[in-house]
C-alpha cells in the first residue's frame, strides 16, 4: 500500500460511495447529477491506481471513461430534457471541486512521470476529464438550450 | 470549373484535411504503448481516415 493506492482509495471510497447514494436517492436532477459526478470520482482514481501498482494499461482505462463519461451525461440530458426543464441542475461548486481534484491528481502524476509521452497521455485525459465535466454539467443545467435540438 | 473545383476550395480543403491528419496522427504517436513502423503506418491510416471524417463533422456543424 503505498501513497497513490491510498489516495486511490479515498478518491474511490468517498467520491463513490457519495455518487452512488446521489444516484439511487432524490428527484431525477440530483440522481442526473451524481451520475454525472461519478466520472470525475472514478477517473482519477484510475490514474491513481496505474501510478500506485505500475499498470500503464490503467491509464487507458482512464482516458475512454473521461471519453466516455461526458458523452453519457449529454445523452442523459437530451433524454431528460422534459424532467430537468422545471428546475434546472445546477451544481456548481461540486463541478468545480471536481475539476480541482481531477487537476490536483493529474498534476501530481505529471510531476511523478516526468516529461515524455506519458505526460501527453496524461494532459490529454486531464484535459478531456475536466473539460467534458464543465460541459457536461453546463448542458445539466441548461446552458445550451440555444443549441438547436438541445 | 464551378465554385466547389476552384483551386482555392481545392487547396483550402486539402490543408484542412492535411491539418486533421497531422494532428490525429501525434494523437495517435502519444496514446500508443511502443512506437515502431507497423504502429506508424497503422496509425497513419487510420488518422487519414479519421482526417476525412473529421472535415465532414465539422462542416455538418458549420453549415446549420
Amino acid at each position: 500500500m503505498n501513497g497513490w493506492n491510498l489516495a486511490a482509495a479515498v478518491l474511490l471510497g468517498a467520491g463513490g460511495t457519495a455518487a452512488l447514494w446521489g444516484v439511487t436517492t432524490g428527484p431525477p436532477a440530483r440522481r442526473v447529477i451524481a451520475q454525472n459526478m461519478t466520472t470525475s470520482a472514478v477517473c482519477p482514481a484510475l490514474l491513481l491506481l496505474s501510478q500506485g501498482y505500475g499498470r500503464p494499461a490503467y491509464v487507458d482505462l482512464a482516458l475512454l471513461l473521461a471519453l466516455l463519461g461526458p458523452v453519457g451525461t449529454l445523452v442523459f440530458a437530451r433524454l431528460l430534457s422534459g424532467d430537468l426543464s422545471d428546475g434546472r441542475p445546477g451544481a456548481w461548486g461540486l463541478t468545480w471541486t471536481a475539476a480541482g481534484a481531477g487537476t490536483v491528481v493529474v498534476t501530481a502524476l505529471c510531476v511523478a512521470v516526468g516529461p515524455g509521452r506519458a505526460l501527453v497521455k496524461l494532459l490529454v485525459t486531464g484535459a478531456l476529464l475536466i473539460g467534458g465535466n464543465v460541459i457536461a454539467s453546463r448542458a445539466l443545467a441548461g446552458g445550451f438550450r440555444g443549441v438547436r435540438g438541445g | 470549373m464551378n465554385r466547389r473545383t476552384a483551386p482555392r476550395a481545392v487547396l483550402l480543403a486539402a490543408g484542412e484535411l492535411l491539418a486533421w491528419w497531422a494532428a490525429l496522427a501525434l494523437l495517435w504517436l502519444v496514446l500508443i504503448t511502443t512506437v515502431d513502423t507497423l504502429e506508424r503506418i497503422v496509425g497513419a491510416g487510420c488518422a487519414a481516415v479519421g482526417a476525412v471524417l473529421a472535415r465532414a463533422g465539422r462542416r455538418a456543424v458549420t453549415w446549420r
